[in-house]
């Protein structure tokens, strides 16, 4: 626990304001997420109430990757088996904005990559394109293709250029001039051009003693500090043996720093992690609801979630940490002590599976 | 590698490439997309050599591999091949009675 945190509760509680504390604290704070086949949800994350429900038109049964507009009035969602995009009005749930990335004669999925340009312009997408010939399918080099986010529900490549293999998140830099690509390494494009500028490891990471190695990564939170973290597993070489180890990779978007450092011999599995508003502490999910001490590279704190979480992400002011994806409820934990405060079950129960959980601000 | 077997083409190209010194070359998971044949551990065995790390319960990660194509010969793959074999049932855990076993289609 931050004492910053400690002394607010300790003040909270000798006032008897606790409950309103808690109440205010993450006041504002609005969820999205998805679940099957078809549904979106908006979620006051104070009151712990669904405040909208959207029926998405062609999402052919679930809804991947969500992004969200920066003045937070869109949602781009990756729909119909990764080979549409879709954006809609978060208030009316009006679509406003469509690409169908394949055609009677290429069928192209996007494999969870996409990012929107800081001015929210442009839509950059990982196209993975196959040729549908009469007596054969023609697999084509990937690219990525840029959509002019303003192109109405009929949208088409501004231009693309050429992409790696096996790229399954881009990132946008804050300049908006380049992006992250991340794949079995970390590129970086030029977003006019197509310029690559740079490729850094991450298969090819350099960790002195360490194996190669694995991360997962599908879901795209940077927000609330601009800082993409995830869980990353490697062997560790101590003399004749190897200790399995679980660190945290953390990429700066403004400032391109990207680190790894292990925080502890796996010992439990985690899928994805956010990194808190005072960048101290990163949460992880999976089956289990880790802490880090990102500034000490240790394990904090672990509790057993009801069931295993694909997503996670984290209110505003730091202090709630929200579990989502998989089943259909979205947990509400508290930071500092991991423990459980609510749980929401979104209306019909549908699973969330890989949707995205996003944090964005009432208005 | 010793205790392995190939049952296929392609594995036996992986017992080639060590044979001549290129398993270097053969790349550990990170991410395959979708539909690709992948050793991954996951729906039998953890990372651990158990269980208790899978999914917990196994209908919190059906449609995460399902929708994806994650494991295409575990679970049936509704981008591609399955497309309808989730329809009208949007929750693992409430309509797993429902959810059919598939067969290739001859």
């Amino acid at each position: 626990m931050s004492s910053v945190r400690s002394v607010w509760a300790w003040v909270g509680a000798a006032l008897g304001l606790s409950v309103l504390l808690a109440c205010a604290a993450h006041a504002g704070d609005l969820l999205v997420t998805a679940a099957k086949p078809d549904q979106l949800f908006v979620i006051d994350a104070a009151k712990r109430s669904v405040r909208t429900e959207h029926h998405i038109a062609g999402t052919e049964g679930q809804i991947f990757t969500t992004l969200i507009s920066p003045d937070q009035r869109t949602a781009y969602l990756l729909v119909d088996k990764m080979e549409r995009i879709v954006g809609v009005d978060l208030a009316s749930g009006r679509e406003v904005f469509r690409a169908d990335l394949s055609t009677p004669v290429e069928r192209v999925k996007d494999f969870f990559a996409m990012a929107l340009t800081p001015d929210g312009r442009e839509l950059l997408v990982y196209e993975l394109p196959t040729e549908l010939k009469p007596s054969e399918y023609v697999v084509k080099e990937p690219r990525f293709a840029v959509y002019r986010t303003d192109a109405g529900v009929a949208a088409k490549p501004v231009r693309s250029f050429a992409a790696p293999r096996r790229i399954h998140m881009v990132l946008m830099r804050p300049n908006g001039r380049s992006f992250y690509a991340l794949g079995f390494d970390l590129y970086e494009y030029d977003l006019k051009s197509g310029k690559l500028l740079e490729t850094r490891g991450i298969q090819k990471w350099a960790m002195a003693d360490h194996s190669q190695p694995d991360l997962l990564a599908f879901w795209p939170v940077t927000e609330p500090t601009g800082v993409f973290t995830s869980p990353v597993y490697s062997d560790l070489k101590q003399g004749d043996k190897t200790v399995p180890m679980t660190a945290l990779m953390s990429l700066d978007l403004k400032s391109g720093a990207l680190s790894y450092a292990d925080f502890e011999p796996l010992s439990a599995l985690i899928f994805s992690t956010v990194l808190s508003p005072d960048k101290s502490h990163a949460y992880g999910v999976y089956s289990t609801l880790s802490s880090i001490d990102v500034a000490n590279h240790r394990l904090d704190k672990r509790v057993s979630l009801d069931h295993t979480f694909y997503a996670v992400n984290v209110s505003s002011d730091g202090r709630e940490v929200y579990t989502g994806g998989t089943n259909c409820d979205v947990g509400f934990y508290d930071a500092a002590s991991l423990e459980k405060k609510a749980i929401l079950k979104l209306p019909g129960c549908s699973d969330q599976t890989l949707s995205t959980l996003r944090v964005i601000h009432d208005r | 590698m010793s205790e392995l077997k190939p049952t296929n083409h392609k594995a036996e190209l992986l017992l080639d490439a060590v044979a001549e010194g290129h398993v270097a070359e053969v790349l550990a998971m990170e991410t395959v997309a979708g539909c690709a044949t992948t050793f991954d551990p996951g729906w039998e065995v953890d990372p651990f050599g158990g269980v208790a790390s899978l999914c917990q319960p196994m209908e919190a990660d059906l449609y995460g591999c399902s929708d994806p194509c994650w494991w295409p010969a575990q679970v049936p793959d509704t981008m591609g091949t399955y497309p309808g074999w989730d329809a009208g049932k949007p929750s693992a855990p409430g309509d797993w009675r429902d959810l059919d076993s598939v067969f290739p289609k001859k």
